[in-house]
């Protein structure tokens, strides 16, 4: 648990083969630290479930502290992690700090994300099993750095400021969450320096591990976080808010749809292009800008899950930008937040780009009425707007703008605006999930289709045709006021990334669904009275599928009626009984998992 | 029944029996080869006093000098600090009366203050005398004890002490434990004479 100090200068970050790296392989070993072992009682701590570090994973991958080298540039200085191996080394340092050294005086908070190397099992993997389950599906594969920077002026150093920042890496998406956490860790880290970390970390070590659903007590220097985190049952807008801090998963929002602000008069055509699941980036002019906004988009078609990649804060360094801004290939369906004035030209081609100026001036809101031609984005200096060709398939809605507008006059709290916002949003998906939602419920066989001595019955395919014809009479017209060509939205929607990923979580919901009723029709069956009538062979077939079957509804917590796998059990149990001795000393072996 | 939560941390020089004390107050257990306390360890216990249920968040801080910058983050917001020092060991006093003082300066105004000589059952190599320890402890309106978390002595009493000298839900204005937090915090809003 000891703290590893500074590393050496030759382990720093600037060789260049780091920097499109995405394999372990290609990693030097001599990245991989190996902690010194715990102070005494390690004998007995291997013999725990639970390893020192294990909780401490269990929320996060490392925390970094990247500061600015006058040689080198950014640079990881300390580094509290597991035994692991720190990738992406170079891409966590550029990450972490402001691309352009503009403004940003002072504190600032963003997150970004990046891609985790592909060909090693997921760092939580074991964990990620278990409880995932009732986690809200947020993307795997990806981790989430929250940043925490600090740049002030500061004489005594050869630069004349001060500049670093504590970096959480997670795979976690509670951005809320881990944002308060850092506000907690990092001023205290940037006066009192090591020990701090070190104790931050002993107390991150001995939190209970994120379970979803539960109300979790974390203490961390001297306070003690409540959280709840939420499960994929939650309806967005209603996570339980305890005490402070409350857990938003990266899908809710940070700072708020308030991000919106400057580009508020296309809301609704940006709701479009996040629900098609369109190339887009965010130009803002700082990482914490570009990061709200990024979050605040994938989150404007919550309950729907944002399915592609997203990058809060994406740079030049990054791994995937040459893959993202090439233009031999369409641009990808991705979300990019950016500061650099670079990718004005880089991303020159991309279809829709959203402006976002200096938040202050809020005043100029009004004035940005038409959406902007595309040709006109020449630099970063360009106005706030969005530069796009893209024609809404939904007509404009005056209402909420109107209502909005009014609450600029009137100075509405921004805790108001930005409910009245996230409602609309929220309706707006509502309304139109609401017939997709009902016609693939009727894509379930009856019940009475299910019987225990067939395979559980299929679900019938989607058929887009049939389910336009549902829109006629039970389209998202009995829910929302709105006209436009809906089946044209519903068409382009079809072929996104977002319904494929919405439509897969159903298809494997209603599967297991009928999978649980096929169990549970099964245990209500007499077996042992079946069995009398059928042949040994027969039998232990029977005993054998049974067995397949309660490893499933096991594996995989089939949502069955609760008592049924213990009843399944016994029944199997009594089938066994029922055959000759040296058949039950077979059958009775544990299966091989 | 009321449920008040109440932060309390200990300080002290490092060996004095801290976590100890802690261990045994928690989980009435003992171990004579503990680990030196990395940071802080946290740790609950509810008691019921009165009519009200006490539940104690205690903050077991590192007696290490190199962990010394972080104690304000434990004595911060606190409703009680134990300050422990080993009878057996003149220098631990000293160190107690340097906590006093920061205390004073920096802890919250109203903080409970429980001075434990703690290792009571090493009596014969003791170094402090009880009465100057007592007399000290009086002139800074502390509580005082001499304990033995080996052997389980005066150690649930000093924290019923404390329960005693937290100020009354009523009195404090606010409660800790429910309801919203108008304002400061119940243990900065109630100054006591001293």
């Amino acid at each position: 648990m000891a703290l590893q100090g500074p590393e050496e200068l030759g382990e720093q970050v600037e060789e260049p083969e780091d920097l499109d790296d995405q394999d372990a392989s290609s990693i030097s070993p001599a990245e991989e630290i190996t902690l010194p072992p715990g102070p005494g009682g390690d004998y007995e701590a291997e013999e725990a479930l639970l390893l020192p570090w294990d909780r401490f994973s269990a929320w996060l991958h490392c925390i970094c502290v990247v500061g600015f080298d006058l040689e080198l540039g950014q640079a990881v200085e300390v580094r509290q992690t597991t035994r692991r191996q720190l990738r992406h080394k170079t891409s966590i340092c550029y990450l972490s700090f402001p691309d352009s050294n503009s403004g940003c005086l002072g504190d600032t908070q963003f997150c970004f994300r990046f891609r985790q190397g592909s060909n090693r099992k997921s760092s939580l993997g074991c964990f990620l099993e278990t409880t995932d389950r009732d986690a809200p599906p947020c993307l795997k594969g990806h981790y989430y750095g929250y940043v925490y920077f600090r740049q002030v002026r500061d004489k005594s150093l050869k630069r004349g400021y001060f500049q670093k920042s504590l970096v959480l890496i997670s795979k976690l998406p509670y951005v809320t969450f881990f944002h308060s956490l850092l506000k907690i860790m990092a001023p205290e880290y940037f006066e009192k320096q090591e020990p701090c970390l070190e104790a931050a970390c002993n107390d991150i070590d001995r939190w209970p591990t994120p379970h979803p659903g539960r109300i979790l007590l974390l203490p961390i220097m001297g306070v003690v976080i409540k959280v709840r985190i939420p499960t994929c049952y939650d309806k967005p807008g209603t996570t339980q808010l305890v005490q402070s801090a409350q857990v938003k998963t990266a899908h809710t929002q940070n700072r708020g749809v308030l991000c919106f602000y400057p580009v508020f008069f296309h809301i609704q055509m940006l709701w479009e292009l996040v629900l098609l699941g369109e190339a887009l980036v965010v130009m803002a002019p700082s990482p914490a800008e570009s990061s709200d906004t990024v979050l605040a988009l994938v989150s404007c078609i919550s309950p729907l899950r944002y399915s592609s990649d997203f990058r809060p804060y994406f740079t030049i360094h990054d791994s995937e930008f040459k893959e993202y801004t090439t233009r031999t290939q369409a641009p990808p369906s991705v979300i990019l937040g950016v500061t650099n004035p670079f990718f004005a030209k880089t991303l020159q081609h991309w279809p829709h780009i959203i402006r976002i100026g200096d938040m202050k001036q809020a005043g100029e809101m009004a004035k940005q009425m038409k959406v902007k031609k595309l040709k006109n984005l020449k630099t970063l200096d360009s106005k706030p707007g969005v530069y796009t060709a893209y024609k809404p398939y939904l007509n404009k809605d005056e209402e909420i703008i109107k209502q909005l507008q009014k609450g600029v006059h009137q100075k509405r709290p921004s805790a108001a605006q930005n409910a009245i916002l996230r409602r609309y949003f929220l309706e707006l998906t509502q309304s139109f999930i609401i017939p997709l939602e009902r016609y693939v419920a009727s894509l379930m066989p009856l019940q009475k289709s299910i019987s225990p001595w067939k395979s559980p019955p299929q679900l019938r395919p989607f058929v887009q045709q049939d389910f336009m014809k549902t829109l006629e009479k039970a389209g998202p017209q009995l829910t929302s006021r709105l006209k436009g060509d809906w089946i044209g939205l519903y068409r382009h929607f079809l072929k996104s990334p977002n319904f494929d990923g919405w439509f897969r979580n159903r298809r494997r919901e209603m599967t297991q669904k009928l999978e649980a009723l096929h169990l549970e029709a099964l245990c209500e069956e007499d077996l042992q009275q079946r069995v009398q009538k059928h042949s040994e062979v027969e039998t232990v077939d029977l005993v054998l599928k049974l067995k397949d079957k309660l490893s499933q509804a096991e594996k995989e917590q089939l949502p069955v009626r609760p008592g049924t796998v213990a009843k399944l059990r016994s029944h199997i149990e009594a089938v066994i009984l029922s055959l000759p001795d040296d058949l039950q000393g077979i059958l009775h072996k544990p299966s091989s998992p | 029944m009321a449920l008040r939560e109440l932060k309390v941390c200990l300080l002290g020089e490092t060996g004095v029996g801290k976590s100890s004390i802690v261990w045994r107050f928690v989980e009435d257990s003992f171990d004579p080869n503990i680990n030196p306390t990395i940071g802080a360890s946290f740790m609950t216990k509810t008691v019921q006093y009165q009519n009200e249920l006490h539940k104690f968040l205690i903050w077991d801080t590192a007696g290490q000098e190199r962990f010394r910058a972080l104690a304000p983050m434990y004595y911060r917001g606190s409703a009680a600090a134990i300050i422990v020092y080993d009878i057996t060991k003149e220098e631990s006093f000293q160190t107690l009366k340097n906590w006093v003082k920061e205390l004073r300066q920096h802890g919250p105004p109203n903080i409970v203050v429980a001075i434990a000589g703690n290792k009571c059952d090493l009596s014969d190599a003791r170094e402090v005398p009880e009465k100057d320890a007592k007399d000290y402890a009086d002139s800074i309106h502390a509580i005082f004890v001499e304990t033995s978390a080996k052997n389980a002595i005066n150690i649930n009493e000093v924290f019923i002490e404390i329960s005693k000298r937290i100020p009354d839900v009523d009195a404090a204005g606010a409660s800790t434990g429910r309801g919203f937090k108008l304002g400061r915090q119940a243990s900065e809003s109630h100054r006591t004479c001293c």
